[in-house]
């Protein structure tokens, strides 16, 4: 079977999208509960010195980061099923509805916010926030950045 | 709703300005996701994409792999262990948010990873075994002559162009070269391939009006053969194609000239079959075949026939080329399993038709074989590894 990759859009005009990437994941509060969609996950700040550096700070932690220029951009692909006239079956494509160029990576562990004294001024602001409401508190867990998993595609998934 | 897009969304970090900073919150649609992926594509790739050149090719068992026009990419998830928080533009259909959000800057998905694309040697064993299922020979065109209503629903399975994008992992133009290697022509819509011995009656017949007519095998004109070959009730698109199979073109009218290496190649081929011949009788046997004015040579069997010596005895048989996987280690495998010692000259015409992606023939020779040299003059001598 062959499908197609189309664009919705061209390439002039396609939209950019963007990954923050950080090593390790973001998690709830065990005591959290309900629904994490809309819930803020950090504040990511531009810093005033250099060029390129960026913080992230996730509850009590701080990220320090840069942005880095893909050397190969990422397409956004997305699945549609079409419909075809006969009924027998459904048609799939894929649709080109994003590219990536650039992505924030934070490579580092993070630091904790509490004992520092670095840059505490202009932290404070999405440190207090986040103090603020308990209930948006994130925590922020890290473990050893894994080797890369290679895993096939198939045509069934 | 243009004013604000620009101020949320993917465009809020890519422009975060010197000293300012920006709240980034779970998307209202964040979840899995598993309709959207992210593929690794070069700068040529993403225009290929753009212009909707590239596909995706293969059976619901199979690997996938993606065509552009010219190439085939193995397709590899590489996972990442990191978190990828994907945020889409502050404006994107099919994932929207209230307006009064449009200025926030939200995660759409945690991408597990990315796909990467690998190029590949196109798939194209499988097009010779589809369709070497039902060569086109002398049985069918008489049932056709006989039956002016000849029903094309024939019981055989047969491939038409789109039949064969739908099955065989290759880009358009591996496809048609594939194509072009097993001589098959598109007779009805359908993509076959000539029954040798169909074949050999057109090509004799064609030399027997080259001796009859007075033609020369350098300056043959295709109107005029067709309209021969024709007389003698064959049908006009294989007494053309029968040219295309033995001759090549000289320049751009048309008129041909007939190869006499693929002429020699296609008699010694009818010679031996299945069989294991002396040397001295095959050359005897082919020499006779061979059509006056054309000289058979034994270089032009390599890649075709082999020799063997058994006892003071030397005899030829066929292996050709053709008939072994394109992949290389399965060739190298058959080969290895055919004869455990090959010497050079005899490797590489079996060897000359692979290319593998960036991979040279010192390369594979390296990967696939072991190289011995008994003496420093000596021929090398290449084992299984």
């Amino acid at each position: 079977m062959e499908i197609r990759v189309k664009c919705g859009c061209g390439e002039e005009e396609c939209s950019e999208w963007t990954i923050v990437e950080i090593q390790g994941v973001v998690e709830t509060q065990s005591s959290f509960e309900g629904s994490i969609q809309n819930l803020e996950i950090g504040r990511l700040c531009r810093s005033d010195s250099s060029q390129e550096t960026y913080t992230f700070t996730v509850g009590y932690h701080e990220l320090t980061g840069s942005k880095v220029t893909l050397k190969k951009p990422l397409l956004v692909l997305k699945k549609v099923q079409k419909c075809t006239d006969d009924l027998v079956g459904k048609e799939t494509e894929l649709e080109a509805i994003g590219i990536i160029r650039t992505k924030i990576l934070f490579k580092t562990r993070p630091k904790p916010l509490i004992s520092g004294t670095y840059a505490l001024s202009y932290v404070l602001d999405c440190f207090l926030k986040l103090w603020s409401d308990k209930s948006e508190l994130l925590l922020l867990c890290f473990r050893n950045k894994l080797g890369c998993k290679r895993v096939k595609l198939s045509m069934a998934s | 709703m243009e004013e604000s897009g620009r101020n949320g969304g993917a465009q809020a970090v890519i422009n975060l300005g010197i000293g300012s900073s920006v709240p980034i919150s779970y998307h209202p649609c964040f979840g899995p996701h598993e309709d959207l992926l992210l593929l690794e594509a070069d700068d040529n790739l993403v225009s290929d994409i753009f212009n909707g050149r590239v596909t995706l090719r293969g059976l619901p068992d199979e690997d996938v792999v993606l065509c552009t026009k010219s190439k085939t990419y193995a397709i590899k998830f590489v996972g990442n262990s990191n978190s990828m928080f994907l945020i889409p533009p502050s404006i994107c259909p099919g994932f929207l948010q209230d307006a009064k959000d449009d200025d926030k800057v939200s995660v759409l998905k945690t991408a597990p990873g990315s796909m990467e694309l690998v190029e590949i040697s196109p798939r194209l064993d499988k097009l010779k075994q589809l369709l070497s299922e039902n060569p086109y020979g002398a049985g069918e065109v008489e049932a056709m002559m006989m039956d002016d209503d000849f029903d094309h629903q024939r019981d055989v399975a047969l491939y038409t162009w789109s039949d064969l994008v739908n099955t065989i992992q290759a880009s358009d133009e591996e496809l048609r070269s594939g194509l072009q290697s097993l001589s098959a022509i598109e007779i009805d819509g359908y993509w076959r391939v000539i029954d040798d011995d169909y074949l050999d009656m057109i090509l004799r017949i064609l030399l027997h009006n080259c001796v009859l007519k007075d033609w020369s095998f350098d300056d043959l004109d295709e109107v005029e053969v067709v309209s021969a070959l024709v007389a003698d009730e064959f049908p006009s698109k294989l007494a053309s194609h029968c040219l295309r199979v033995f001759g090549s073109k000289v320049n751009e009218d048309d008129k041909w000239k007939l190869e006499p290496r693929l002429v020699c190649l296609h008699f010694a081929r009818q010679i031996l079959r299945e069989e294991k011949m002396r040397l001295e009788s095959f050359m005897e046997e082919w020499k006779k075949k061979i059509p006056e004015g054309m000289q058979g040579r034994f270089e032009m069997l390599e890649g075709e026939v082999l020799t063997e010596k058994i006892g003071i005895e030397t005899r030829v048989y066929t292996f050709s080329v053709r008939s072994l996987p394109s992949t290389p280690a399965e060739r190298f495998e058959v080969l290895f399993k055919h004869r455990p010692k090959w010497e050079w000259k005899d490797l590489e015409p079996y060897l000359r038709d692979l290319h593998v992606p960036r991979l040279s023939m010192e390369g594979l020779l390296l990967k696939y074989t072991r190289r011995a040299q008994p003496r420093a003059d000596a021929e090398p001598v290449f084992s299984a590894r």
